[in-house]
């Protein structure tokens, strides 16, 4: 697994921390790593509550970075500037350094997952093992197999004051993240009399539910819906309301990757048992998730009971604090 | 991204170690208001001192003060500020924007894009305050500056406020949009925040955040944040539209030029 995304459920999931455990775990074993964030990471405060203070990101002598040109400069880091990229941001141009000493940096890499990947794909060509991609806030686009090749989520007390609210928040984003890869033979016209659509976009996104209706008196025997680009919870309801135009089927809803897919209000468990699946061409591997039992300025919950209810909640992934004695103790 | 950069610095001014300035160059002297939940009186005014002292300020003031409400008491103080500010290393920060007049803009873009560009703008989300975004975009514009819909150089779609961001991303694609604005009211609550990442990562899953600009505006709005968030430039308070019209023909030239 060379590229890593690191990506939080919202601000403070103690994403940049986790980061920093794996970089020094890297470090410990001499592994030279390439690091970079969708958004912004490394920062002294937090952007939006300057009360909260944030970790900073420490690389190792011969750690290459992509960030703007301007906060590598910043970080008084002697270092080699590898490459220009072209790639414009509000803090600047993106560049590629190797750093000649260890220190502090804060990184902020490329806005869009196809720049992502390609700075990525040249830190390996620099000779990183590994890649470390952060990403920013809860965006998930970081996350996208188009871009990383596995993925760590890092959760917390801040998504609410209630325990319960934060773990069903969580088993709500992994069922999203690990959403079943289309399988078995597809149902095709040919074999059962059911039919494939392939959807249009500004229907998908915008639809009213009049629209949606008609689509499905359109097709009485369509069973699965393909779609190109995002999969919006508008449509999804649309398809719930329009109930006596489904019929009782159940339909199949196919979208790239599960960072098409945009729920807010209901998870994808949910969404099945009301008859609607959503399956993905490629999956995310999820490789482990983390938790940060506080919640900044606010209230914290007890890390153990957390990272049990947690796993409990998700099944067969590790639930890690890192900087919970018991985490330091094993990274020993 | 604020208007920066205008004029030259001041004289004998040391840029690396700046202080606020009142009466002549590094006093220090700050003006400042704070309420407290206290009483008015004499009690109300020594706490405001002490607190200013604890803030860090020197020979802290209290020019006025009076009550609120029963149990408030507003303050108006004066204090001197000890600690000084790089603005040498900030001001080399960041994606430098140089800001053009209506008429250079429209110059501009004749020259280097030759076509209406076209800019889809809403106030997302639950937000129902449209006046940023009316002000960025509408003919009547705001202090005198005309919005974006006056420029030839721009073809806009206001969409009004409380539009969901899928509607958005939709009407963006229709009309084979060049930009999209978004204004919103960050607070401290995540539901705003999320709502302008959702808009980002809805451009992403749709193929085209390579391809379309994407600014949000809002009073506390910051390129950092703008960063954060996904966008390409984020505006706030003293933002006028030639800021954002410079910003949107400049970025899309060089993308033009790059593609």
């Amino acid at each position: 697994m060379q590229r890593l995304a690191l990506v939080g459920l919202a601000k403070n999931t103690g994403k940049t921390e986790t980061l920093a455990a794996i970089l020094r775990e890297l470090a410990k074993r001499d592994t030279p790593v390439g690091v970079t964030s969708i958004g912004r990471d490394g920062e002294a405060h937090d952007v939006i509550d300057t009360r909260i203070e944030k970790p900073r990101i420490v690389l190792e002598r011969g750690s290459l970075v992509a960030s703007t040109d301007a906060l590598v400069r910043a970080s008084g880091l002697t270092h080699e500037r590898l490459a220009r990229t072209g790639m414009r941001t509000p803090l600047g141009e993106v560049v590629i350094a190797r750093l000649a000493e260890r220190g502090a940096v804060e990184v902020a890499g490329p806005s869009t997952a196809e720049d992502l990947r390609e700075v990525s794909d040249a830190m390996l060509s620099y000779g990183a093992e590994k890649v470390l991609i952060d990403g920013s806030i809860d965006r998930r686009a970081a996350s996208s197999p188009a871009v990383a090749d596995g993925l760590v989520m890092a959760t917390g007390a801040v998504l609410s004051e209630e325990i319960e609210a934060v773990v069903a928040a969580t088993k709500d984003a992994v069922d999203l993240v690990r959403l079943p890869v289309v399988g078995g033979a597809p149902a095709s016209a040919s074999t059962d009399g059911s039919e494939e659509i392939m959807l249009g976009r500004s229907l998908v996104l915008s639809a009213e539910p009049a629209e949606i209706a008609a689509l499905l008196q359109e097709h009485p025997s369509a069973s699965t819906f393909n779609v190109e680009g995002a999969l919006s919870e508008r449509f999804l309801e649309g398809l719930l309301t329009a109930r006596s135009e489904r019929a009782g089927r159940e339909l199949r809803i196919v979208v790239g990757d599960p960072t098409k897919v945009f729920l807010t209000r209901r998870g994808p468990d949910w969404y099945r048992r009301q008859g609607l699946v959503i399956e993905v061409l490629q999956m995310i591997r999820l490789q482990a998730i983390t938790v940060n039992p506080t919640a900044p300025q606010s209230h914290r919950f007890d890390s153990g009971q957390l990272r049990e209810l947690i796993a409990a909640a998700v099944g067969d992934i590790p639930v890690l604090d890192v900087l919970d004695p018991d985490y330091l103790a094993l990274a020993k | 991204m604020q208007p920066k950069q205008s004029g030259a610095p001041g004289r004998g001014v040391d840029l690396e170690r700046v202080k606020p300035y009142a009466d002549h160059l590094n006093d220090g002297i700050v003006q400042f208001s704070f309420t407290l939940p206290v009483p008015y009186g004499l009690a109300a005014r020594k706490a405001a001192q002490e607190l200013a002292r604890k803030m860090g300020f020197e020979h802290p003031e209290v020019v006025h003060y009076q009550g609120l409400t029963e149990g408030y008491t507003y303050f108006v103080m004066f204090g001197e500020c000890t600690e000084t500010v790089d603005y040498a290393t900030l001001s080399d920060e960041g994606f430098e924007i140089e800001y053009m007049s209506e008429d250079e803009i429209e110059a501009f873009a004749s020259e280097r894009i030759g076509r209406p560009i076209v800019i889809v703008g809403a106030a997302t989300g639950t937000d129902t305050h449209s006046v940023g975004i009316d002000a960025m975009l509408n003919l009547k514009g705001f202090h005198g500056h005309h919005g974006l819909e006056g420029y030839r150089a721009f073809e806009t779609h206001n969409l009004g406020s409380q539009v969901s961001n899928s509607v958005l991303v939709a009407r963006a694609i229709e009309l084979d949009a060049d930009a999209i604005l978004v204004s919103q009211t960050v607070t401290q609550q995540n539901l705003h925040i999320n709502n302008l990442t959702e808009l980002v990562e809805i451009v992403e899953a749709e193929g085209q955040r390579r391809r379309m600009i994407l600014t949000c505006g809002g009073p506390r709005v910051s390129n950092e944040l703008a960063k954060e968030l996904g966008y390409d430039a984020g505006f706030s308070k003293g933002t006028y539209p030639y800021h954002v019209a410079s910003f949107i023909v400049r970025e899309l030239a060089a993308r033009t030029a790059a593609a």
